[in-house]
């Protein structure tokens, strides 16, 4: 196994937030299948005073007779709709990155934040809107780039920072507390440093595939699923594949140059970098890399890490990558931002969404109040049945014990829909025996 | 009532104006009568008081040889139906019984249950070990009589299930005490030694002072300073050299006492305890290797992007190593190239492509047990 393999295995991208398609799909679709059947015990469980929330929406779609009379359940969303707002709203997370001129790392930090955040949270749960502002300032914090909550807020129209507070923590624990994201770009610049040692490759053909790929890393692989599914160096490849398919090839051949020899075991016999020993001097650090691993590696091993068919398994995960890259490719943006095709396709899911989003849930700073609420509340009242379980669980849910995270339930009792959430909560032994 | 009234009077000045009698005549009631045969102790001045573990219950010796001589007879406190043989007699340590019968009950029990730390696989297992001796001893102590009958039986259990280990255990618990004190008699011999050392070493010091001093007088006796002088750093010298030789001296001895005590003592310690499996040099990142193995670092790397800043003062004075930057850049290129997450994450890490080609049909089924990470 490469080295380099079995350091990024280390990274908790690859061990917390890589998924296969079809895990992803399922991980998704439990999500929303789990969302859905919550919403609607808390929608059911809302008193009369439900009548306030489903009386605008009720206003703005046609009348509906069934709407109308108490609790009709709304319309959810499904995931691939779901799916389909996540990249509307990406897209929007990096618009709102733009305007705030952050850094590409930031915002592509952001990003897999909250494409990884609703990965077991359903958009229809927390707020998109609030949490891809959150996720931005927490990026920021990830990237080392520390700004004031103040002028964060400034610059999106958030003169309070609790708005943007309240969610931070309950995205860390969406993250499962993973906040190291393993980009592409400083790969991007690795393989240029490479590709412009060899002879055969124009500057200005390396410089022009660099522009482009860095364009492809800085939209497409974002508003795909590709970093769930690739490692960083796959998705550079990719992108530079896309840009020049020519020059990617020539550095997956160069490195992968491996041919075993025919049935002698003297494998170190100067054998190491057959193919590209040209332009390097024989320098004290090549010496110092490559006398270990040609007297340690035998060239079984070799074959294992730089021989043939593991190329062809390369190019064949970098093919794949290229498709799901090209799907997103950076001109699409202007489809994503385009009027009419907002009117046409996500104006109707949004206002689905705002008729089935949880009640519980959806105002992040009043959820946050509440908890804090509840958590004094569970220091103080020794005699409370329930909380040790709770953390407990609690605990499993951030660590990863079940994917889709069952949320802390919050009892919502039955006085307590309309005013004080306080005396919902001010029995500490529960219910009533 | 007036006759009455002096008695009255005089005891409660006895109980105001001394407590110590009153305590004097309970002690006499308690500690220095016979419960059996109300003898007190004023009438038999070595009156001694026995036990039979059987019951603990205490009587004076007079009355055991009375009514044991004849052979194993019934405890004569009354509802105490034991038989007590003359054997079991013994007198008591300790002066509260309950103590004496604890002390018994854990003697026995740590007969019993004498295995060691090093018998158990983990630090865990002897805790748990431990916590179940103590609960049953306390059941002993203090249980009910089903809790202690209970108890009873499972200590005799043991008993008989684990002899072999038992024996074994309590050989290896006298040898080790043997040892220990073989090993405490040495250092005390080493310190007697030591102690006698630094007396000589002090009458030593003091004769040659001494001495120096009458040389000195008579040097200075002689009228000649320069003389005196000389003397006197010869004699600081002589003094500066024996202070020397005797920190060597003692160092070499030190060493010496040191080399036999951690001698014993780790002789002791390896009998008993079996040598740990070696472990290599202490490894900080897990046995990770930091060689690259699908690239090479050359010293020409570089990238336009950086270019700007090789002659940045900003850059250059903070000791920004460029190669450092090159090589992340070289191992994020390459780092997780030949990691296929679809793959892995379904079947598994290691498998040959041919193997993933040949095992996709079943990819599905394998796949649903492994999907929560």
């Amino acid at each position: 196994m490469a080295a380099e393999d079995a350091r990024y295995r280390q990274t908790s991208q690859y061990q917390m937030w890589s998924f296969s398609p079809t895990q992803l799909a399922a991980m998704r679709e439990n999500t929303n299948a789990a969302a859905r059947t919550r919403i609607a015990e808390r929608l059911a469980s809302l008193p009369a005073a439900s009548n306030t929330t489903s009386a605008p929406t009720s206003s703005v779609n046609t009348p509906d007779p069934e709407g109308a009379s108490i609790s009709a359940l709304p319309e959810f969303l499904s995931a691939p709709e779901e799916a389909q707002l996540m990249n509307f709203y990406t897209l929007e997370l990096l618009r709102a990155g733009d305007h705030a001129e952050m850094p590409d790392e930031i915002k592509a930090t952001a990003a897999a934040f909250f494409r990884r955040f609703y990965v077991t949270n359903s958009i229809m749960t927390y707020p998109p809107q609030e949490m891809l502002i959150v996720a931005l300032f927490f990026a920021c914090k990830a990237e080392g780039s520390f700004i004031s909550i103040t002028e964060f807020g400034k610059q999106f129209g958030k003169d309070n920072p609790e708005d943007i507070l309240a969610g931070e923590f309950l995205l860390c624990q969406g993250l499962r507390f993973a906040i190291d994201v393993k980009h592409p770009f400083r790969a991007l610049r690795g393989a240029v440093m490479e590709l412009s040692t060899l002879p055969d490759i124009e500057r200005n053909r390396l410089v022009a595939a660099e522009h482009r790929a860095r364009e492809i890393l800085r939209f497409s692989a974002l508003m795909t699923d590709a970093y769930f599914h690739y490692t960083p160096s796959q998705i550079m490849l990719a992108a530079l594949s896309l840009a020049d398919r020519g020059v990617a090839e020539r550095l997956i051949t160069q490195t992968f140059h491996y041919v075993a020899p025919p049935f002698t075991s003297n494998n170190n016999s100067g054998s190491e970098t057959p193919a590209t020993s040209g332009p390097d001097a024989p320098s004290s650090n090549t010496k110092r890399n490559a006398a270990p691993r040609s007297s340690n590696n035998s060239g079984e091993d070799k074959s294992q890490i730089i021989g043939s068919h593991i190329r062809d398994k390369v190019l064949g995960t970098i093919e794949a990558c290229r498709d799901l890259l090209s799907k997103e490719l950076p001109e699409r943006r202007e489809h994503w931002t385009n009027k009419t095709v907002i009117k046409a396709q996500i104006t109707p899911l949004r206002k689905k969404l705002t008729k089935c989003r949880d009640p519980d849930r959806w105002n992040l700073v009043e959820l946050q109040r509440v908890r804090r609420e509840q958590a004094t509340k569970k220091g103080g009242g020794s005699d409370d049945g329930e909380p040790d379980d709770r953390t407990l669980e609690s605990d499993a849910a951030v660590f990863g014990e079940a994917l889709p995270v069952p949320p802390k339930r919050r009892k919502v009792g039955a006085t307590d829909g309309g005013g004080g959430p306080g005396e919902g909560k001010g029995d500490p032994f529960g219910g009533p025996l | 009532m007036s006759r009455r009234a002096p008695p009255g009077a005089r005891t409660a000045a006895a109980a105001s104006s001394g407590s110590t009698s009153s305590s004097a005549l309970a002690a006499i009631n308690t500690e220095d009568m016979c419960p059996v045969c109300k003898t007190i102790r004023y009438l038999n001045k070595d009156m001694e008081f026995l036990i039979n573990p059987e019951c603990y219950h205490s009587m004076c010796s007079n009355c055991v040889n009375r009514l044991f001589n004849d052979g194993p007879n019934q405890c004569p406190y009354a509802g105490c139906h034991r038989t007590l043989r003359r054997k079991g007699f013994r007198s008591a340590f300790f002066g509260d019984l309950a103590v004496e019968r604890e002390v018994d009950i854990r003697r026995r029990v740590a007969a019993v249950f004498n295995q060691v730390e090093d018998d158990f696989e983990t630090l865990r297992d002897y805790n748990n070990y431990l916590q179940m001796v103590e609960d049953l001893t306390f059941d002993l102590v203090s249980g009910t009589d089903a809790q202690r009958r209970a108890a009873e039986a499972t200590l005799q259990q043991w008993e008989a299930e684990h002899k072999a280990d038992i024996e074994r255990n309590r050989k290896a618990g006298k040898e080790a005490d043997e040892q220990s004190r073989r090993r405490l008699a040495a250092e005390r011999e080493a310190a007697r030694q030591r102690r006698f050392e630094a007396l000589r070493e002090a009458e030593e010091e003091k004769r040659e002072r001494a001495r120096s001093r009458e040389e000195e007088l008579d040097s200075l006796a002689q009228g000649e300073a320069g003389a005196a002088g000389g003397a006197q750093r010869v004699q600081l010298k002589k003094r500066g050299q024996a202070a020397a030789s005797r920190a060597v001296e003692a160092a070499v001895k030190s060493d010496v006492a040191a080399a036999d005590v951690g001698r014993l003592s780790i002789r002791g310690l390896k009998e008993k305890k079996k040598a740990p499996p070696p472990d290599g040099p202490y490894d900080p990142f897990g046995g990770l290797d930091f060689m690259p193995s699908r690239y090479k670092l050359r010293p020409g790397l570089t990238h336009p992007g950086v270019e700007k800043y090789k002659v940045d003062p900003a850059h250059i004075t903070g000791g920004y190593n460029f190669d450092e930057y090159a090589a992340r850049a070289m191992f994020e290129a390459f780092a997780g190239l030949g990691v296929f997450i679809e793959d892995e994450k379904e079947v598994g890490i290691g498998l040959s492509a041919g193997e993933v080609a040949t095992m996709s049909a079943g990819i599905a089924a394998v796949g649903d047990k492994m999907e929560l990470d």
